[in-house]
């Protein structure tokens, strides 16, 4: 019976991610180009990760960084004894 | 000096070899916090209490996996205390992201064709692309946001996601796959009120 829509689905994220193997990845392409929806659904769902993943914050505050050092210093000299 | 001596001089004492296993990680968790709280301050609370929570549990870190895996669970923790209070709605089952809740062939069901996404950039300003996004990450069950994150965000595999969650590795696909079209879906519905 031939797969549908939904079958593959499921498959979706490992085609995406680049971890689907070489046959399944040929299966899909076929599908998609005869359909629209799928063809849709992947780019949709392409798109999802980059929006998401653009202008990730990566940069810890620097007024953060001063007051963690200062509170793990704290923390530290009751669990071990003070250092220098 | 490695991570492996780092750890073992922390583990007796020596401040500057934990400062220097945190440093090494400090921006990633904050930037996994700051995605999972949606907010600076939550972000905040969520660092300093994992980098604390490690101090305490020190002596229990035994090395099977790297520093950086066992912040990520400790951080993950922290943040599902803090954000316990969150109530969101489960995700919908995969095959209801389709179409048609009969999850028909999709190229059958013409009535019922997704919305083909333009660039979202071409009608959302920045700031407000970046608060839909925002507010569809926070609407997540937090388990389906963790294993979404720290996929995509970062860019951890499959098996070390399911390591640090301590899920199957089918099961933490099936969250991340969930997620993705939780996101997708959600996002399509913005962007067609947007285009139409």
């Amino acid at each position: 019976m031939a797969k549908k829509c939904k079958d593959y689905v499921s498959e979706l994220n490992d085609y995406l991610d680049g971890e689907l193997a070489p046959e399944l990845c040929q299966e899909i392409e076929k599908h998609v180009g005869k359909c629209e929806n799928c063809r849709i659904m992947i780019n949709s769902m392409k798109q999802t990760v980059e929006l998401v993943c653009e202008g990730k914050p990566t940069q810890l505050p620097q007024e953060l960084q001063v007051r963690l050092n200062q509170a793990l210093k704290k923390r530290w000299d009751a669990k071990f004894g003070k250092q220098k | 000096m490695n991570e492996r001596e780092l750890v073992e001089k922390a583990r007796s004492g020596d401040f500057k070899a934990f400062t220097a296993l945190i440093n090494a990680h400090s921006n990633k968790i904050y930037a996994l916090a700051r995605r999972l709280s949606g907010n600076d301050q939550d972000a905040e609370d969520i660092v300093q209490d994992t980098f604390l929570k490690a101090i305490d549990k020190i002596d229990q870190f035994r090395g099977e996996a790297s520093f950086g895996t066992w912040l990520y669970s400790i951080a993950l923790n922290e943040g599902k205390s803090l954000l316990a209070k969150q109530k969101r709605a489960d995700l919908k089952p995969i095959e209801d992201y389709l179409p048609s809740n009969t999850a028909q062939e999709l190229h059958d069901v013409s009535h019922l064709k997704l919305f083909d996404w333009k660039d979202p950039h071409e009608v959302f300003e920045d700031g407000e692309l970046r608060k839909v996004l925002d507010e569809a990450i926070d609407e997540l069950p937090y388990e389906y946001r963790v294993a979404f994150l720290l996929r995509y965000h970062e860019e951890l595999s499959i098996k070390e996601i399911a390591g640090i969650i301590g899920e199957s590795v089918a099961a933490t696909k099936s969250r991340v796959l969930r997620a993705r079209l939780a996101l997708r879906d959600r996002l399509s519905g913005v962007f067609e009120e947007q285009y139409g």
